[in-house]
């Protein structure tokens, strides 16, 4: 390693007494890291900040996101952060920073090292499998005094209901995560168990899939473990952990929602496995079984991948004010029609106090030693442990055993003498609620700043999942660093970065994909049907609502600037009247009244600039794109990739603009022009990439509602009045243009435009995808492929549209146009009224009919 | 056998002013039998048909019924009918010194007292505290044998508490009953039950029927009766203990147990979830204690 590029390691210098992953004492890289040294060290700085830049791009469009919140009471259910409660009561607001940090540097493990690992890993998971076992069976480990009755008792994590509940199979810790770290000797050690429903797996996959990218010579060159292998063992083993009988199970994730801390990674891991992603509104228990809510029927699950905590997934027998959960789901548990991993009650065993009985458990249960010690942790709930805390308060760390609000860790070195006296007050006042444990000098490993590498502190979450009678570790992990080089405080909710970890093969590994199967493959044929929630068939049918409401605001946006620049300063009478007659439609379109039509407006570009980027007021732009948003977050496991960069671009050029505050009025039109162009690519998305099936068939009937709705409203703000003919004329072509036909029109009648053939080209045009007729014909045959529903309501939408399909042909363009002698267009007016009123219904009926949501949830009482 | 015979019939029904598509619902109505003390046999009915209807132990050993009504109803009726023998049976009123009894939740080697452990604790509705510790304390003098004491302090509670019916809610807080020294049955069982753990006693909380007697010449009313509860003191080596604190009375025979938990949250006679718009509800409970 003579040629090391100097500016990579210039400035890095590890903390003297850290182990550092990279360099040795001696400061000499370590043998395992010469390939990813000496690649890095190849490039220039720029190239390095090119690949930085890169990976955050890459994140951004993979719409890659983890939800912080604003203050210390809130969620932590990745991490060291220390309070995890996926109650929406208790969730302060998010702070709106959604943005997953990656290093782009990868943290390389030896193979030597990492198999003594992972032999230390699976040990302790069937160890906490034998005592979780226990803790739901016959208690043993408390009749024998080998836990004190309150360690179990005393901690939330232990559901009473789940009392003598068992899973099938060999296990009933499903799966669990160990967060590691090194001491100062570089020897490892764990600092917790997330047992309750661990989450990271899908952020250290996507992280692989991101590094891969951003250095893709560098991954293929280094021979470094896959990842797919963990994910074909949970495949299987949740396929295996199906009730006894059954073939083929139905799997489903069940998520809090796209609001919750991960929803991010729970949409990633449902897709990534094929499963559908359901919130607990989408399955009901009926007949003892677990049932899901499709947009055909309902339809049987067996097997529930939990990222839900427990005490929140079952009203009935658990929290009774969660609105995440399934009531009745326990007692489907409890006759073994359905098999919930994790396991419900299993959280009992985060409890840190645990670790400082593991040792003596790991010699009864398993007559061994335990291969990967805990960091050193005392019980405060014994005397022994009690006194040792409180005689090194200003050396341990402190944490309550049980994560809960209010509740958080703290390192007695960073304290007051006040506040380890209040500290000192809280322990002796209920002791069992607190542990001590020695703070680990953690190792650093180098992450990519401006000057080059630069150390942070490191911790490193590992996953197992249960597999064939033992437990499968995931080759590599998700470790994070510090933000700040002076921290060894390292918590997502407090900013902390992740890296992928490589653990590198002492062989050549065959490149696995997902889908290579091993084992036999299952005896029924794959279900054809890939049926999904009808939540998720109503977000879809809104999604494209939104997104076909914000493309036509921002057509008729541009119509209105660019009518805006020709005439504001022109002494052009007619110029005038159209103008102000967009004006008005605009306001009435986007129903952000008063707007224009409650008088004059002084700076008419300033309410331009709120109809674009005012993302709080109702109608605009940026309104309207937020739903869009958080329908496609709602269903972001049915969504391509490529659906997320186009999203994540469309949020960006809104919150760009937004972010220029005053200055933003210069930007409206290359804004209008950029989210155009992402609309324009999300439409070509729906109709060339996605599957003609129900989900599909909302989707469409969503834009086609939404289109029609646009268009006759547009007409009928704009032309059922008749003024001089410069000004109609103007105001015809200014509708073409916003309908998106005026190329048409003037190919196609050659001549100034009239109202009779404008009204032929945009109501009864068949062969103009943006005619009025157009739309009814998709949406007939959408609606001729809609499910059938169970009560047989289906009729009622396609009577609708039937209904509105014949007006809109029996019509006559040249009746329509006639106008009164006050200059008014009545039957325009009535038949344009009609048809919006219809379309109304028909969107009512179709939500009614398919998406029918439970009514509110509400206690017996 | 040849102890006293009961009839139990708890009818509750609730009325809604809209449509109920889906009721699930949790029972401790079905009374336990309790080796050597009394057999029980019960059956639930409930209206409209449930689509589930199943009986299950908890952790206590409690029975308890698991229900859904999943078709759409705007009146819901549980009645529990129980048939129950209680055997005259008299208490193990001697006992170590409270103290030992104490101890030995953390020394005992032996399985009911070590699970008898998570009767100290704290509890969804009955926490330890130093002003219920101080209430208590009279009680227990040093070396008071631990019956005694608890005997002691459910005629303190008795006398220096009124019963006083609608004083109290389920959101009424132990603190506030010590305070306002009135409340209901429920009200003094966690108070006896919160001063015993908070002398670092185990106590658990019962839920079950007393038999009511009209006043001398009159009819019983129909429905007079209610459910009741009480609490109970756990003696190393002898078991559990019931005492009325809001009677003053040994639970003997004259009393019906249904289950017993850690306080009411865990054996509430009927708790549910239900989806409706149905922002008011009525409920109607309606109980008989008859002997046979």
């Amino acid at each position: 390693m003579s040629d090391l590029h100097p500016s990579v390691l210039d400035a890095y210098e590890p903390p003297l007494g850290v182990y550092d992953e990279m360099l040795g004492s001696d400061r000499v890289p370590r043998r395992h890291w010469e390939s990813v040294l000496g690649s890095l060290s190849a490039m220039a700085p720029f190239e390095l900040a090119r690949r930085r830049a890169q990976t955050a791009r890459l994140l951004a469009d993979d719409g890659v996101t983890y939800h912080r919140y604003r203050t210390a009471t809130a969620v932590g259910e990745l991490g060291l952060e220390e309070v995890a409660t996926l109650d929406s009561a208790d969730r302060s607001r998010p702070t709106g920073d959604t943005a997953w940090r990656l290093d782009p540097v990868p943290v390389v493990l030896a193979s030597d090292e990492w198999r003594t690992v992972e032999e230390g890993l699976i040990q302790r998971a069937e160890l906490l499998d034998l005592v979780l076992t226990d803790l739901y069976g016959d208690r043993q480990l408390l009749h024998r005094r080998l836990l004190p009755p309150e360690l179990v008792f005393g901690h939330p994590g232990y559901l009473r209901a789940c009392h003598g509940m068992r899973l099938p199979g060999p296990h009933q810790l499903f799966t669990t995560a160990v967060d590691l770290a090194r001491d100062g000797g570089g020897s490892w050690h764990v600092l917790a168990d997330r047992t309750q429903a661990p989450s990271g797996a899908g952020y250290a996959l996507e992280n692989r899939t991101v590094v891969s990218r951003v250095f893709p010579s560098l991954y293929r060159d280094a021979q470094v473990h896959r990842l797919a292998p963990f994910f074909r063992a949970l495949r299987s083993s949740l396929q295996e952990v199906a009730p006894p009988g059954t073939n083929d199970p139905r799997i489903v994730v069940l998520t809090p929602g796209p609001h919750s801390e991960t929803a991010f990674e729970h949409a990633f891991v449902a897709s990534y496995l094929g499963y559908p992603l359901v919130q607990g509104g989408d399955l009901s228990v009926r007949d003892g079984r677990v049932w899901m809510r499709t947009l055909e029927r309902m339809e049987r699950v067996d097997v529930i991948l939990r990222r839900v905590d427990a005490a929140y997934s079952d009203p009935l027998e658990l929290r009774p004010d969660s609105e995440l959960g399934v009531p009745g789901l326990v007692e489907a548990c409890r006759q073994g029609a359905v098999s919930v991993v994790n396991t419900l009650g299993s959280g009992v065993l985060e409890n840190p106090a645990l670790l400082a009985f593991l040792p003596r458990l790991a010699e009864a249960l398993l007559g061994q030693e335990l291969r990967l010690p805990s960091v050193p942790t005392w019980w405060c709930g014994e005397e022994a442990g009690r006194k040792h805390v409180l005689a090194h308060l200003d050396t341990l760390v402190l944490k309550p055993v049980a994560r809960a609000v209010g509740a958080s860790a703290m390192l007695g070195s960073t304290l007051s003498a006040a506040e380890r006296d209040d500290l000192r007050c809280r322990v002796e006042a209920d002791p069992a609620a607190w542990v001590g444990q020695e703070e680990l000098t953690l190792a650093s490993a180098p992450v990519l700043a401006e000057d080059g590498l630069a150390p942070r502190r490191m911790v490193l979450r590992t996953f197992l999942v249960s597999r064939r009678g033992s437990y499968a570790a995931m080759a590599g992990g998700l470790t994070r660093v510090a933000p700040e080089p002076g921290t060894a405080f390292i918590a997502n909710q407090a900013g902390a970065w992740s890296k992928d970890t490589w653990i590198l093969t002492s062989e050549p590994e065959a490149a696995t994909g997902f889908w290579l199967q091993e084992g036999p493959q299952p005896l029924a044929a794959p279900r054809p049907d890939a049926s999904i929630s009808s939540r998720a068939g109503e977000n879809l049918f809104w999604l494209a609502r939104y997104a076909e409401r914000v493309e036509d605001a921002v057509r008729l946006l541009r119509v209105v600037h660019d009518r805006r620049n020709e005439f504001q300063h022109a002494s052009n009478p007619a110029g005038t009247a159209c103008l102000t007659t967009l004006y008005q439609a605009l306001t009435h379109i986007t129903t952000t009244y008063p707007g224009f039509v409650g008088g004059e407006i002084e700076h008419p570009t300033h309410e331009l600039a709120s109809l674009v980027f005012d993302h709080g007021r109702a109608g605009t732009v940026a309104f309207s794109a937020r739903r869009l948003l958080n329908a496609a977050r709602a269903v972001r496991d049915q969504l391509s990739i490529d659906t997320w960069s186009v999203l994540a671009a469309l949020e960006r050029d809104l919150d760009d603009g937004t972010a220029r505050g005053d200055d933003r009025t210069a930007v409206i039109v290359p804004t209008l022009t950029a989210v155009l162009q992402r609309l324009l690519a999300l439409s070509g998305l729906e109709a060339e990439s996605l599957v003609r099936d129900a989900g599909w068939r909302f989707q469409d009937a969503g834009r086609r509602i939404e289109r029609a709705i646009h268009l006759a409203s547009l007409l009928r703000v704009t032309l059922t009045l008749e003024r001089d003919q410069a000004t109609d004329s103007l105001l015809l072509e200014s509708v073409l243009t916003a309908a998106e036909s005026i190329i048409t029109y003037r190919r196609r009648y050659r001549s100034k435009a009239r109202l009779t053939t404008v009204l032929d080209l945009l109501l009864l045009d068949e062969s103009n995808p943006r005619s009025l007729v157009y739309q009814l014909q998709r949406l007939s045959e959408d609606v001729a492929n809609f499910p059938p529903s169970a009560d047989g309501r289906m009729d009622s939408v396609a009577r609708g549209v039937l209904g509105t399909t014949t007006l809109v042909r029996l019509a006559d363009t040249a009746t329509l146009a006639t106008t009164s002698d006050d200059g008014t267009r009545p039957e325009l007016e009535a038949f344009l009224w009609k048809v919006v009123e219809q379309l109304m219904a028909t969107a009512g009926a179709i939500e009614r009919t398919h998406f029918t949501p439970p009514k509110p949830q509400r206690r017996l009482a | 056998m040849t102890g006293t015979r009961y009839t139990v019939t708890h009818r509750t029904e609730y009325g809604y002013e809209d449509v109920v598509t889906a009721s699930y619902g949790l029972a401790y109505l079905l009374p336990r039998d309790v080796t050597g003390r009394q057999q029980a046999r019960a059956s639930v009915v409930v209206t409209p048909s449930p689509s589930d209807l199943r009986e299950h132990h908890d952790i206590y050993g409690n029975r308890v019924l698991y229900f859904s009504v999943l078709s759409e109803h705007t009146t819901l009726v549980v009645t529990a009918t129980s048939t129950i023998v209680v055997e005259p049976r008299s208490l193990p009123l001697d006992g170590p010194p409270w103290e030992t009894a104490r101890d030995l939740l953390r020394s005992s080697s032996d399985p009911d007292t070590i699970d008898a452990g998570e009767f100290v604790l704290d509890s969804p509705k009955v926490a330890s505290s130093p002003a219920l510790a101080d209430y208590a304390a009279p009680s227990f003098p040093v070396g008071r044998p631990v019956v005694a004491g608890a005997v002691d302090l459910m005629h303190r509670i008795q006398r220096e508490f009124e019963y006083l019916p609608g004083a109290t809610s389920i959101s009424t807080t132990l603190d506030e009953v010590l305070e306002e020294r009135r409340g209901v049955c429920q009200d003094f069982a966690h108070l006896f039950v919160g001063c015993l753990r908070s002398m670092g006693l185990a106590a658990r909380y019962v839920s079950g029927y007393l038999e009511t007697l009209p006043p001398p010449g009159q009819a019983k009313l129909q429905g007079a009766d209610a459910s009741h509860a009480w609490g109970s003191v756990h003696v190393p080596g002898n078991g559990w203990v019931d005492l009325d604190p809001t009677n003053g009375l040994l639970v003997d025979d004259r009393y019906v147990i249904t289950a017993w938990g850690r306080d009411y949250s865990d054996v509430a006679p009927l708790k549910g979830v239900i989806f409706t718009e149905s922002a008011k509800s009525t409920l109607d409970v309606a109980v008989d204690v008859i002997r046979s």
